[in-house]
């Protein structure tokens, strides 16, 4: 069951932009579809923002962050490596977070990148998912 | 044009193995409309996933240029939101590859910023390109970009060959003509 909080942050996908569902109340961050809106620094800066904000709280909840993205552009890429930063500085700090990270089986381009995120981002509980294939 | 004019134009494009192309205005609209386009296309000429990807990815980043430095533009230059600038991209294919190319035209003192920027990426391995993308990403934004000084090593990660670019004085004024050719 999740619990629904004014302070969660819902954004629809557009056909350049991601559904951004993060319900901060039931610790569960869900970044779905592709990315690459005319201002990545923009979109992203709110929610990481948002983020940062509501890790500030203690750290008396596991985060579950899942991240189903097809696509991002170089912008995008940038943007979401500051996201996972702002989570792992949280985890370092001693809440857990778990990152899902979604990509199509044979997408060797957001592979990579999740390999960069698990190197990167030590403090992280990282799982690759393959999908499809 | 007549129609047997009209005929003879699309014959030759089909002649020169041109899978898209678009010359006007570019807008966030019109890119994520053109990327449909291109998607559907290729999809349809059932090319690769891995193939499609990289078109998709480089084709997004050469249009998204357009619509963030090309200095013909209908919006201030100063704006960073709903910009609206001229270019043209184009898709095609050659020798059985595909190639991206895009024109734009820019102001005379960016060409030595940007021959700086593509010219060493020409003699890079892929090892060498995936390495220069790593550090890029953990640096912060240089000035004046309005992405992450990312999108040419990211175009030149998918590309199967050296990026090609060239610069043209653009007749009768002082902007020059940009162009950039991607093969996949």
């Amino acid at each position: 069951m999740s619990i629904q909080t004014s302070d969660d942050l819902f954004i629809p996908a557009s056909g350049s932009s991601p559904e951004v569902d993060f319900r901060f109340g039931a610790h569960t961050l869900s970044l779905k579809g592709e990315s690459y809106p005319e201002n990545a620094a923009a979109f992203y800066g709110d929610i990481i923002a948002r983020t940062r904000a509501y890790l500030a709280g203690p750290p008396d909840h596991d985060v579950t962050v899942d991240v189903a993205l097809t696509y991002f552009n170089s912008s995008s890429t940038k943007m979401l490596f500051n996201l996972f930063a702002a989570l792992n500085d949280a985890a370092e700090a001693g809440t857990r977070v778990v990152l899902n990270w979604y990509h199509d089986v044979d997408d060797d381009t957001i592979l990579e990148f999740g390999a960069e995120l698990h190197d990167e981002f030590a403090a992280l509980e990282f799982r690759d998912v393959a999908v499809g294939g | 044009m007549n129609y047997a004019e009209y005929r003879d134009f699309s014959a030759s494009v089909a002649q020169r193995h041109i899978v898209f192309y678009y010359f006007g205005y570019f807008s966030q609209h019109v890119v994520s409309a053109m990327a449909d386009a291109v998607r559907l296309k290729l999809e349809h000429a059932e090319t690769a996933a891995s193939t499609r990807r990289k078109i998709f990815s480089s084709f997004v980043e050469m249009a998204q240029n357009i619509t963030h430095y090309s200095v013909d533009s209908l919006t201030p230059i100063a704006l960073r939101d709903n910009q609206l600038r001229q270019g043209s991209v184009c898709i095609g294919i050659e020798d059985d590859r595909y190639y991206l190319m895009s024109a734009n035209p820019v102001a005379a003192e960016s060409v030595e910023a940007l021959r700086e920027k593509l010219e060493p990426l020409r003699t890079m391995t892929l090892d060498d390109i995936k390495r220069a993308y790593r550090e890029t990403l953990r640096t912060e934004q240089p000035e004046g970009s309005k992405g992450a000084g990312l999108g040419f090593l990211t175009v030149a990660r998918d590309a199967s060959a050296p990026l090609e670019f060239e610069f043209e004085p653009a007749q009768g004024t002082d902007t020059v003509i940009f162009y950039v050719k991607a093969t996949i």
